[in-house]
């Protein structure tokens, strides 16, 4: 911020008073407006996350069911000693999600990044293509996931009729339970275009003028995407992959709408978030359910962090920068 | 005169503009708030609230669909009855069930009435969220154990206090069945002799099923009877094999029991034999809700439906047809048990699912409270209430009177047989952890259904993880 000082002493000894209290008043308080600002957001940030996120932290070391907050009595380390001991359903549910995220998280990233590479040229019609691959990412994951129950089904759904067609066998996605995470992760795929949309933006951004080098050096398509477009997308791809890694830590809805509360088939298709809802409420454990989502919060912490620092051996910013 | 506001300030004008408004936001009702009903002796707690005020309260339901109508009439007419009674229907989406109906109930404003399951209720009082009725019934002198089926009035029993009463009937869940005479006749079975036992259901399963290749076209009898295995698959057929849920007084699982390993060997069994594994069931069922038009049985793709005693209503409005020919059409019988155990006989299960009850919230004024008993009482004992309300549904009530209807007999020729399935419900002993304890047996019975475990392995673990959350339960209560 430019340093006012001089322009107040100057104001002060030539202006008139109410010009001077003004000018003093706005130096003085010159940060007030951007706190002004910020000030809903900052709000809501306390009551919604600061807030509810210490309150999660006391409810954790409690027996907390749902009834008062009076009622929840201290049982320190309890409900992570069960979590770690005795909850066979705690691995289950992490084992399930951990193969989820390491299904859907390359897959999509890939996905959206061909589909954005064959966006970015110049074909008639780009335009409609462009919307076709984006709207799905808009259908509510409900809608979608209904619509999946239908695509999934063993006997008269749209992909093993596609998969009929080159003579594979109709496949039990929603009903053997080793089928039921991949078939979760092909639901996952239907909203690619959000990440399709950013690596677009980010594909436009490259100078051209550097293809144009390249292909002075004789380089073709292939050359131009592994030396040129990749390295030069590590920055979009990186982010694309933090933000589908924390969401995909907490797939829900499509295990919902397939199986309920239940897990599908032997929990095959109980995931994290299910683990939790189930413990809050219909078991009524409220205070196990924070310890739980506690845990959960800090791997994803972890795991981002994890990507952060790694982030240096591959991730490259034009000017060096971060 | 101004002073420069700094970084810490501004957190500190947050941090306390924040708490004030946690702290409005947290802070009591204005108006005063009954802990308890008012002890017997008391002037009566149900008399009509002060000609002056209108005292409003929410009924948050389940009552969707075809029901919706009905339930606005039983409204109507309560609150014609009780002018200084308004009451809000508060139809709720099925949706994320369980999270609505807890917040709500948990909530500072929860509503003057609520509709929730047995297992529910007692998971309510337990955590002192709701109140007992047991004063208002007094005050009021309604006799319910003269009123109710004595399984249904039970059912809302926990800890010694009664927590509402029973609407609609918690019976007549799991002990009778509809099958097809259509498909029954096209597999040259007997239509007018549905199978009582274990044993007969083989030759309908046999009979009236078509595959092609895996895929079932045409069911005849699937025991397990949708997507999802769960505990109910098992104790429907358990309390027809002479056992039960658990000991009388709750404290000890009875579900490894060799009746409780045998129906379970029985139903992996029939599964394998006649449908080639449960993943083939599972196929048949996933895509369609059978309350829905396309329905398998509405569409004669199923020859026994095992369904509780809303499906008449669900029959006569999807399939109207279907319904107006009851000589060709479809039958009624009771759950069959089986036959190779002396001991068995045919029973229904009352309380394990549903058992719906309507409770009283504590955390509301008292005033609610009396009217909000007011409502309960007109919607389970009143002829405008839960007579006309199930009867509009040829739903048999849980108030014994309203099922001597002789209306009742034209609307379902087979009436006689839904009230000899109510008679022989079993009240479940259940406990607050019961969604718990349910859920390891549904593990236990997926686990033998796709072979990963035997019958008896997998109910021992499931009786085992059960009765430690049981055993929990009962060292803190």
């Amino acid at each position: 911020m430019p340093d006012l000082a001089p322009a107040v002493a100057a104001t002060t000894a030539d202006q008139s008073p109410r010009v001077t209290w003004l000018t003093r008043f706005r130096y003085r308080h010159r940060y007030v407006v951007g706190y002004l600002f910020i000030l809903p957001w900052f709000l809501s940030f306390l009551w919604f996350d600061v807030i509810p996120f210490i309150l999660n932290l006391y409810l954790s070391a409690t027996n907390y069911s749902v009834g008062p907050l009076g009622r929840a009595k201290w049982i320190g380390l309890e409900n992570y000693t069960t979590i770690f001991t005795t909850d066979p359903r705690f691995l289950k549910s992490a084992g399930n999600t951990l193969y989820y995220a390491l299904g859907a998280v390359p897959l999509s990233l890939l996905c959206a990044f061909t589909i954005a590479l064959l966006l970015n040229s110049k074909v008639r019609g780009l335009g409609v293509y462009r919307t076709a691959f984006y709207v799905p990412s808009l259908v509510p994951a409900v809608a979608a996931s209904l619509i999946f129950l239908w695509i999934l089904n063993t006997n008269y759904g749209a992909l093993n009729r596609l998969l009929g067609v080159v003579g594979i066998e109709p496949i039990r996605w929603l009903s053997r339970p080793e089928w039921v995470k991949p078939a979760v992760i092909i639901v996952s795929l239907w909203g690619f275009g959000a990440q399709m949309v950013i690596f677009l933006a980010g594909l436009q951004d490259i100078p051209r003028e550097l293809y144009e080098a390249v292909e002075i050096d004789g380089g073709g398509a292939w050359r131009k995407l592994i030396h040129l477009t990749i390295p030069l997308m590590t920055p979009v791809i990186f982010f694309n992959l933090v933000v589908g890694v924390i969401g995909s830590f907490q797939v829900f809805t499509p295990a919902y709408i397939f199986f309920g509360t239940d897990g599908g088939p032997l929990n095959s298709g109980l995931f994290y978030m299910v683990h939790i809802y189930n413990n809050a409420f219909r078991f009524f454990k409220m205070g196990y359910a924070t310890a739980l989502s506690l845990i959960l919060f800090i791997f994803i912490l972890i795991f981002t962090i994890i990507l952060v620092r790694t982030s240096d051996r591959w991730v490259f910013y034009t000017g060096g920068g971060r | 005169m101004f002073r420069k506001l700094s970084r810490r300030d501004f957190l500190r004008l947050a941090g306390i503009a924040t708490s004030s408004a946690a702290l409005a936001a947290c802070a009591p009702q204005p108006a005063p708030v009954a802990t308890q009903p008012p002890a017997a002796g008391a002037p009566a707690p149900t008399a009509a609230p002060a000609a002056a005020k209108k005292v409003k309260i929410e009924f948050m339901n389940w009552w969707g669909a075809q029901r919706r109508p009905l339930m606005d009439q039983v409204i109507t007419d309560f609150m014609a009855a009780n002018p200084n009674i308004e009451v809000t229907n508060q139809e709720t989406p099925w949706d994320n069930r369980d999270q609505v109906a807890a917040t709500a109930m948990a909530s500072s404003t929860p509503p003057a009435v609520m509709m929730s399951t047995r297992v529910e209720t007692y998971k309510y009082a337990k955590e002192g969220l709701i109140i007992p009725i047991d004063d208002y019934v007094k005050a009021a002198g309604v006799d319910v154990n003269k009123l109710f089926y004595p399984g249904e009035i039970n059912n809302q029993r926990w800890n010694g206090k009664l927590w509402t009463m029973p609407m609609p009937t918690g019976g007549g869940n799991s002990s009778l069945y509809i099958y097809s005479k259509a498909l029954f006749k096209a597999a040259g079975l007997d239509p007018e002799k549905p199978p009582k036992t274990w044993q007969e259901l083989d030759d309908v399963a046999a009979k009236v099923l078509k595959k092609k290749g895996n895929a079932i076209e045409v069911m005849g009898v699937d025991p397990v009877g949708g997507t999802a295995a769960g505990a109910t698959t098992l104790i429907y057929w358990l309390v027809c094999n002479n056992g039960n849920l658990a000991t009388e007084d709750a404290r000890t699982l009875t579900i490894n029991t060799p009746e409780a390993v045998e129906t379970l060997e029985w139903l992996v069994e029939f599964t394998n034999k006649h449908h080639g594994g449960w993943s083939n069931c599972i196929d048949f069922w996933t895509g369609n809700n059978d309350t829905a038009p396309d329905g398998r049985f509405y569409k004669d793709r199923l020859g026994i439906w095992w369904v509780n005693v809303s499906a008449f209503s669900h029959l006569k409005t999807q399939a109207p047809d279907k319904h107006k020919d009851p000589q060709n059409g479809w039958g009624v019988a009771l759950r069959p048990y089986n036959g190779k155990n002396a001991k068995a006989t045919h029973h229904g299960e009352t309380g394990l699912a549903f058992a719906w009850g309507q409770v009283i919230p504590k955390a509301i004024a008292k005033e609610k409270q009396d009217a909000a008993y007011k409502f309960v009482e007109f919607l389970s004992t009143n002829n405008k209430g839960v007579c006309a309300f199930l009867f509009a549904q040829d739903r048999p009530a849980p108030l014994i009177s309203c099922n001597a209807n002789p209306d009742y007999k034209k609307n379902n020729p087979y009436w006689d047989i839904v009230l000899k399935a109510l008679e022989t419900d079993m009240s479940l002993p259940i406990t607050p952890v019961q969604t718990e304890i349910s859920s390891f047996m549904k593990e236990a019975v997926e686990k033998a259904l796709l072979a990963t475990a035997k019958p008896k392995a997998a109910l021992d673990e499931a009786a085992s993880k059960g009765q430690a959350v049981l055993d929990k339960y009962w060292k803190g209560a």
